[in-house]
């Protein structure tokens, strides 16, 4: 039964996305959206559960395990949310003539074929499946950052697809070198992540090594670590919002998933500290970089785009400082920053519809004009910038922790020093964007309630992370961070 | 045949691998890319039917004849057409002058040789030296993509990469799985028609090359 559904669930998007082709109006194109959502989040939950009472399921070349399970929770919420955001802000953007209305079956279509790769590619037990799934997204979601046909959009979408399609070759090739390591041994079978996992130890750590190298640049791209990070903010700032939403929430997650893969192969052919040592590096060249774009920024798209550099790169700090707490807090960090991030883009979204511009020092005084969206937009501020009681900060914390606790304190004192100036950088955009007299140019429309919805829905789970972390998060948690840890 | 005789034709394609690889960085016209590109793709489809012969993986056979089809033929061929259709007044237009490209280029050759001869026991599970062909050509790839304004040499360095990354794993001893091998081939061919729609849609409606937009900035 577990097993069937492994196979159900990329068909489920799949099914999704040729049924947005059998008709044009908006309000049936958006019901066939969020019940599509709906049914891949029941059966991802369904599937959670199978595996908390009965470990990890495989079939053929997928498999899902604790680890792949945090991913795809993260995922099928978060395109749960998205579709009923998107219910409301496709009604403004055709209202506008943001979107046309004969292309939203083809918008729809594109969507649900992204999510569809992406469920591929964090089921995926076969490294050549993942990578296959990987280079799908691309193709998939690089149409989408461009949908909107102007100048801006295209070139960002060339960008993206030149830069993250050559970035994930190096990908392949790694895959490659590591199969030619282990094909020695396992035979035709040395394409399974499992596979590969029981005969790691004996693997050549000279190939296995370089390997790593060329996956952790090649997934990297993808994953928008600096200084591979080009298309990410280009992308982020001209994709339709809700798609925004996705690349940020979810798909720079599935690419770290695929260097967490090989970190564990890596780890067990060439011991844990290479792996975590070039972790380590690239995370805090990205933590770095982002930092002087954030406080100079005025595109608020953009803004977000750089602050996912900033996170990602958190994430791979958390991974490099190691051990239980590190490989924890950057686990729970993917989940916390994949919510947080998406919410602060839904906000954005509907700020940027209201005043019709990207510009923050255009977005002046948002709190008079709509005051739940502006609520939102700043608690997703907050949240990012680290405050506690937000889920950010737990995870943060813990990353923090582990660092103290392997004495890396140079990464501490610069990951510590970029955290503060990021902080005080994103407070005075949000603050200025929230307080103050509301700009001639901003809207005065009653604020939609779709969109709300959606953002309901992530806020709720944001704070609800930050105060506790509730068992059947905690559980997949700790068994993903021992498959990890090993 | 002797494995002495498949490392030596295997070894004398990487020879040749690397020399259509320098025409393609040498190239001053679009069109001479295009056509080193089919070349290189050929010898690829060429190694493949040696080592098929040699390893009696029939596999290779497959994963030969859809090179051919495709990376040699099909491919080149929409390249062709694309230049033709966009009357292209501009060639190849390098960022940095020809020459010192083709200077890092052979830094990058010597740099895999020396990397692959580090590891010592890489030797018995991939043929030949096509591991530091195959490193060579893909990084050569990406200097030729980040070297050159217009799109479609960008693609060319596309293709030239993912070709050294086919030559590396047909020569792994086992083979590749079969389906991952076409499921990649599969990617290629739609990520090259993503590429190409993307190309001709910014000449209609800008009339500019995609490569040449760069309005987003900071």
């Amino acid at each position: 039964m577990a097993e069937t559904l492994l196979w159900v669930l990329p068909l489920v998007p799949t099914a999704t996305a040729l049924a947005m082709l059998t008709t044009r109006d908006r309000r049936i194109l958006s019901a066939i959206d969020v019940s599509g959502s709906a049914v891949l989040a029941v059966l991802a939950i369904v599937l959670a559960r199978a595996v908390a009472s009965d470990g990890p399921q495989a079939f053929g070349v997928l498999r899902v395990d604790d680890l792949g399970l945090v991913f795809l929770l993260l995922l099928v919420g978060l395109t749960l949310a998205v579709s009923v955001y998107t219910v409301g802000w496709l009604e403004q953007a055709v209202a506008v003539g943001n979107m046309k209305a004969e292309f939203l079956r083809s918008y729809f279509f594109l969507v649900h074929a992204f999510v569809a790769t992406m469920v591929v590619t964090v089921l995926a037990d076969n490294l050549g499946v993942l990578w296959i799934a990987m280079e799908g997204t691309t193709i998939t979601s690089a149409v989408l950052v461009g949908f909107h046909g102007h100048h801006h959009g295209l070139e960002a979408a060339w960008k993206y697809i030149i830069v993250t399609t050559i970035g994930i070759s190096f990908g392949l090739f790694g895959t490659v070198l590591v199969y030619a390591a282990a094909a020695e041994s396992a035979g035709a079978g040395a394409m399974s992540w499992s596979a590969i996992m029981q005969i790691a130890p004996t693997l050549d750590p000279g190939i296995v090594r370089i390997g790593f190298i060329f996956v952790m640049v090649g997934y990297g791209t993808k994953a928008g670590l600096a200084p591979m990070h080009l298309w990410l903010p280009d992308a982020h700032s001209q994709a339709p919002t809700p798609v925004s939403a996705l690349l940020s929430g979810i798909l720079i997650k599935c690419a770290l998933l695929g260097i967490i893969r090989f970190q564990t192969i890596a780890a067990a052919a060439a011991g844990p500290e290479f792996p975590a040592t070039v972790l380590l590096v690239f995370g805090l060249i990205s933590i770095v970089v982002a930092t002087p774009f954030i406080l100079t920024q005025h595109d608020i798209k953009r803004l977000l785009g750089y602050h996912s550099v900033e996170h990602v790169g958190i994430v791979a700090l958390g991974l490099g400082f190691g051990g239980r707490i590190g490989t924890y807090g950057a686990l729970l960090h993917v989940v916390n920053h994949g919510v947080t991030k998406a919410l602060a883009f839904f906000a954005a979204g509907t700020a940027i519809a209201r005043y019709d511009s990207r510009d923050m020092r255009v977005i002046r005084g948002l709190l008079g004009v709509a005051p739940i969206g502006a609520t939102f937009l700043m608690l997703a501020a907050l949240s990012l910038a680290g405050v506690p009681p937000f889920s950010i900060f737990v995870s943060e914390l813990m990353v923090l922790r582990a660092g103290i606790g392997g004495g890396h304190w140079v990464a501490i004192a610069i990951f510590l020093a970029m955290v503060v100036v990021i902080f005080a950088g994103l407070l005075h955009h949000a603050g200025a964007m929230v307080f103050g007299e509301p700009t001639a140019a901003a809207g005065r429309e009653p604020e939609a309630g779709f969109p709300l919805l959606g953002m309901v829905l992530l806020a709720a789970i944001m704070i609800l992370l930050g105060l506790t972390i509730p068992a059947s998060l905690d559980e997949p948690l700790r068994r993903a961070t021992e498959i990890i840890v090993g | 045949m002797t494995l002495e005789t498949v490392h030596t034709v295997i070894d004398d394609i990487g020879a040749l691998l690397l020399f259509t690889m320098i025409l393609i960085v040498a190239a001053g016209q679009i069109y001479r890319a295009i056509y080193a590109v089919a070349a290189q793709s050929l010898l690829i489809a060429i190694a493949g039917a040696v080592l098929a012969t040699s390893t009696g993986n029939r596999d290779l056979w497959v994963i030969a004849g859809i090179t051919l089809a495709v990376k040699a033929i099909i491919l080149p061929w929409v390249l062709h057409r694309v230049v033709q259709r966009m009357d292209v007044r501009r060639e190849v237009e390098p960022v940095i002058p020809i020459s010192a490209t083709l200077v890092l280029a052979v830094v990058i050759v010597v740099a895999s040789f020396q990397l692959s001869a580090s590891l010592g026991s890489v030797r018995q599970a991939i043929t030949g030296n096509a591991l530091p062909v195959g490193i060579a050509l893909t990084l050569t790839g990406v200097l030729v993509m980040a070297t050159r304004k217009t799109a479609l040499t960008q693609m060319v360095g596309l293709f030239a990469s993912e070709n050294g990354i086919f030559f590396t794993a047909m020569a792994v001893t086992q083979g590749m799985p079969l389906i991952i091998e076409i499921g990649v081939i599969l990617d290629v061919i739609l990520a090259a028609l993503v590429m190409t729609i993307m190309v001709l849609r910014v000449r209609s409606t800008v009339d500019a090359d995609i490569a040449d937009l760069d309005r987003l900035r900071g």
